[in-house]
């Protein structure tokens, strides 16, 4: 014990979080009984101790907790028992002699002996004449510390008039009435401090829900997104919309950029990729497949955006200097790739990418779920040990 | 009546015995320190505002933890013993002592306290080894 058990306390605390709780150690309990463990600590020193395990300190600084409730506890029955509501030096002793009473002490068969003169008196006495004084280690505030709170003034020390005769002055007021909830929102004319926060945080709700409700109406549009026709009746109102709203722009079709993004020099891995869009332009015309075509070339773009941050920082710049619209065709973008026939004949190339990225994100998901139950099996695991 | 004398010379000789040392009591610090004791005091019920009691029950305490902490390092020091008749190089190792909770639960238990330690949780590197060596 280099330092009285300092540097163990953090340790000690944090493992006593796992610890069971009883009536006798609350969570309220912390601070005194870890105080309790740095005194025992040094009390272990002084013996001759020269380090503890953990899990020792803990019950013997509990037990020593214990001691002093138990004396307190015997000291004030024996004072109720005398007709008493302060105990005096003779019930603390009565208290200890049942204490010491499993060891024994001298003349503890005495039948009539006084308690001034008791055995265990006398064994205190010549500890303290022995025992070399050490202090505690640390200033101890007072504790627990009790707040001053302020009770809610009543109508009396308020000097205001209670709203009616039944109720008397001495009762707590009743709360400002500006305090109170009130049903409209927006639009409200008298506005008062209090009253209009909560009006302001109504309308920073509203102004939230908002654009969530365009996503369920985006993703409400796009689940019919098999067919072109739709998208190019929607254009018009969508060119309206998307003027204001970018959420609600019609997606791109293949080879429209709205960013214009500078060519870039990609790794070869992603360049076949690039010499095999050129064979798509000739499918698009194929009768049903266009939707998927779609599909999939957003999907390819939003690939090929993710792809370009990695590439390193010169693409960034380039990147972010617009911000590009944002497609959400989640998921059926992978389901393009996996269903389209006409993929299995042709642009092999293009399909070993296609499914090192889809590989990659089920990889992904797998390995998280495999981390998952992994963390979780563990945290059961050691559950039922400490159990 | 010639008893009565004496026994009440002997009331006043242990009363002021009693009184001189609660007197000297607030000399002496002990290490558990008084917040602490006042605490759990008030906690059970006890109440007294005189401090000579606290101190008297802090002092009864300390002696009570330091009973219990030496006879846990006799234990400490008889096994230290019984190893080293075993070999002699672990005299120079095992010099240090060590609160363990074997030695605890065995001196508590002649105290009246029965305290059962886990052996070992088999969820760590250092399950199943020897206690005294394996430091927490």
């Amino acid at each position: 014990m280099k330092d009285g058990g300092l540097e163990n306390k953090k340790e000690l605390e944090n493992s006593k979080k796992q610890s069971n709780s009883s009536k006798f150690r609350s969570k309220s309990d912390d601070f005194a009984l870890s105080i309790a463990k740095v005194a025992v600590a040094q009390v272990c020193e002084s013996i001759g101790f020269q380090s503890f395990q953990h899990s020792a300190l803990e019950t013997l600084s509990d037990v020593a907790a214990r001691y002093i409730y138990t004396l307190g506890k015997t000291a004030n029955f024996n004072a109720n028992l005398a007709g008493r509501l302060e105990s005096n030096v003779f019930d603390v002793i009565q208290g200890l002699e049942e204490l010491e009473s499993g060891l024994g002490f001298a003349g503890a068969s005495d039948v009539n002996r006084c308690l001034a003169n008791s055995g265990v008196v006398r064994d205190i006495v010549h500890f303290v004449g022995d025992a070399v004084d050490v202090p505690f280690a640390y200033d101890i505030p007072r504790f627990p510390v009790v707040k001053d709170r302020k009770g809610m003034g009543s109508f009396w020390e308020k000097g205001e008039e209670p709203h009616g005769e039944h109720i008397p002055s001495w009762l707590p007021a009743f709360p400002d009435p500006e305090t109170y909830a009130t049903q409209s929102t927006v639009g409200n004319g008298t506005m008062s401090g209090s009253n209009g926060v909560k009006t302001g945080l109504v309308r920073v709700e509203w102004k939230v829900e908002r654009p969530l409700l365009n996503f369920q109406q985006q993703f409400a549009r796009n689940g019919n997104v098999g067919d072109s026709s739709c998208g190019g009746g929607d254009s018009t109102k969508a060119k309206e919309a998307s003027n204001s709203n970018p959420y609600l722009a019609a997606p791109l079709h293949f080879g429209e950029k709205e960013v214009d993004v500078s060519p870039v020099v990609l790794p070869t891995k992603l360049s076949n990729e690039v010499a095999s869009r050129d064979p798509i332009p000739e499918n698009r015309f194929l009768g049903n497949q266009v939707s998927v075509l779609e599909t999939f070339a957003t999907a390819i773009e939003a690939m090929k955006s993710g792809i370009c941050e990695y590439d390193g920082s010169r693409q960034k710049n380039v990147l972010y200097n617009q911000r590009p619209t944002v497609h959400f065709k989640i998921g059926i973008g992978k389901k393009s790739l996996n269903s389209a026939p006409y993929f299995i004949s042709k642009n092999k190339d293009l399909q070993k990418i296609a499914y090192w990225f889809e590989n990659g994100n089920e990889k992904d998901d797998r390995k998280r779920r495999a981390e998952i139950f992994s963390k979780e099996s563990m945290e059961c695991s050691h559950e039922s040990g400490q159990l | 009546m010639n008893p009565n004398p004496q026994s009440s010379d002997g009331k006043h000789d242990d009363d002021s015995a009693l009184s001189d040392f609660l007197a000297s009591l607030m000399d002496y610090t002990p290490t558990i320190p008084d917040e602490l004791v006042k605490h759990y005091l008030a906690k059970s019920g006890f109440q007294c505002p005189d401090v000579r009691l606290i101190r008297l029950v802090a002092v009864a305490t300390q002696k009570f933890v330091a009973e219990v902490a030496s006879d846990a390092l006799q234990h400490c020091k008889a096994r230290q013993a019984a190893v080293v008749k075993d070999k002699r190089d672990k005299q120079q190792k095992d010099k240090r002592l060590i609160l363990v909770m074997d030695d605890l639960s065995k001196s508590l238990h002649e105290y009246g306290v029965n305290v059962k330690h886990q052996e070992y949780f088999a969820d760590s590197p250092s399950t199943g080894i020897d206690p005294a060596s394996r430091e927490e």
